[in-house]
């Protein structure tokens, strides 16, 4: 992302933001509510357009392109599975949308569902599944179109803290055996500790610090990344 | 467990006391009473006679109009929803100027503008002297039924779309890859079959009870364009009875069509 520019109206929701992600690198962005990583994440999607800057993926400016041709996979904060459809058909509205011979179909989604281990529950519609299977199918979904970018938005947050402790680890784990470079939005610290290879604290539209967690603690850059962090800080 | 507050136990006394509640009580119940009466009062019109009411059903005029009355209605109803889906596409995801008024155009002023004008510009542009005369046919009447009750079916696909547009679903199977026939077929479609069962119940209805541009632009010739509508209006003087069989049949059907899509709606819910 090169000098990424957003406002809506007199508000700056993006203010210049520069971030260059490795590899399967998993990058947290977290800051407080309205600091502008949503529009962060919308703006990479293709959904909303920045006024400035540009976005790069493997040295190719994507701007251009429109939402189905950046080949980005996106996971929403509150799952966004399609209700009227089965476990098994979300994983693969992408792949027969992308015209997938039927049986590279049943390949892919029975790959993806026993990656996040879903076996046994592709019939079940979104609303017979617990919040922790819904995220895992969300991420199965996402994964299954082969994405050169993870978005995650809030992954968590719509799951209560004892299943939160388990699909973060899970989370994590499912990316990495992927390999796919993933763009985590969290507002919570320590979920960002946890997850990010390297975090990026935005506040104001603006990414005020980009290290990684042990960095972070070690020496946060300012008062708000102290106030932010407060609780988990060695010093 | 239960629970009776203090404020409950001394709820009736306090509504007794509250003028206002009261007085809304008597509106409502006014209306109520001012919608419900024209209903029954239907069957209580029939009084004795009923024989001479169930003859008058089989007669061939009181036929042809149930024919051509749900014959068109249904077709109308189908041709609402298929020009629907497209038009409540456009209208959610196309931004030009002048939206909300072409929205206006479509939705509220079909509904509020004369339906005896609609009829007669209909005959206008589609009578005797222009290049196309369908007027008297049964083709003016589906088009005079369209005009005025398609937006049923609009109104309520446009709404269905753009809630779903807020959820984000359909960003959600573009980022998968979907192209706009995936977004339209497989998620705004299948998520919007109660609306559109909704809308084609009621332009359905609407289309039923539409009489003045039918019977401007084609006319009330039995069997070919005489609707329900058109015979209660052209026997209420001189055959009564014709004119009760066919508004007891038209209520009857109205009737019928929304308890079976409330059934429907219900179940699938």
């Amino acid at each position: 992302m090169e000098n990424l520019s957003k406002s809506y109206g007199k508000t700056r929701a993006l203010d210049g933001v520069s971030l260059t992600i490795s590899p399967s690198e998993f990058l947290v962005v977290m800051g407080p509510s309205g600091c502008g990583k949503t529009t962060l994440l919308l703006t990479v999607l293709g959904v909303l357009m920045a006024d400035e800057g540009h976005v790069y993926v493997d040295g190719k400016d994507i701007d251009a392109l429109r939402v189905r041709e950046r080949n980005i996979g996106y996971a929403p904060q509150d799952f966004g599975l399609f209700p009227h459809l089965s476990t098994y058909d979300n994983v693969a509205f992408g792949l027969r949308a992308r015209g997938f011979a039927r049986s590279e179909v049943d390949a892919r989604v029975e790959a993806r569902l026993s990656l996040v281990g879903l076996q046994g529950l592709d019939q079940r519609k979104p609303s017979e599944l617990s919040g922790g299977q819904r995220q895992r199918v969300t991420l199965a979904r996402a994964l299954a179109i082969d994405p050169c970018l993870l978005l995650l938005d809030e992954p968590l947050s719509s799951l209560d803290e004892a299943t939160k402790a388990e699909v973060r680890g899970n989370l994590k784990e499912t990316i990495r055996r992927t390999g796919v470079t993933t763009v985590c939005v969290m507002h919570d610290p320590e979920d960002a500790l946890e997850l990010g290879d390297r975090i990026a604290v935005m506040f104001s539209g603006q990414i005020i610090q980009l290290a990684t967690p042990a960095e972070l603690v070690e020496n946060p850059r300012g008062e708000i990344v102290r106030r932010l962090f407060h609780h988990l800080l060695k010093s | 467990m239960r629970v009776e507050t203090k404020q409950r136990r001394d709820a009736p006394a306090r509504e007794g006391r509250d003028r206002f509640n009261l007085g809304l009580k008597l509106m409502a119940g006014a209306f109520i009473f001012f919608m419900l009466i024209s209903l029954f009062y239907l069957y209580i019109a029939v009084g004795s006679q009923w024989s001479l009411v169930v003859d008058a059903l089989f007669d061939s005029r009181i036929l042809g109009a149930l024919w051509v009355s749900v014959s068109a209605a249904f077709i109308v109803g189908a041709i609402a929803i298929v020009a629907a889906i497209p038009t409540a596409y456009v209208l959610t995801y196309s931004e030009f100027r002048g939206k909300s008024v072409m929205e206006t155009l479509l939705i509220e002023f079909p509904q509020t503008f004369p339906p005896a004008t609609v009829g007669l510009v209909y005959l206008l542009m589609l009578g005797a002297g222009s290049p196309i005369n369908i007027a008297y046919t049964y083709p003016a009447v589906l088009i005079a039924k369209l005009y005025v009750s398609a937006p049923f079916a609009l109104s309520f696909t446009l709404r269905r779309f753009r809630e779903i547009h807020r959820t984000g679903l359909d960003v959600i199977a573009e980022s998968l890859g979907g192209k706009t026939r995936h977004v339209l077929l497989w998620v705004l479609v299948p998520l919007s079959t109660i609306d559109l069962l909704g809308g084609f119940s009621l332009t359905w209805a609407r289309a039923m009870g539409e009489v003045a541009a039918t019977l401007i632009f084609a006319g009330a010739i039995p069997w070919r364009t005489e609707t329900f509508p058109a015979v209660i209006l052209l026997t209420s003087q001189s055959a009564p009875q014709v004119a009760l069989a066919a508004s007891l049949l038209a209520a009857a059907l109205s009737i019928a069509a929304l308890m079976l899509f409330k059934l429907i709606a219900g179940r699938r819910r």
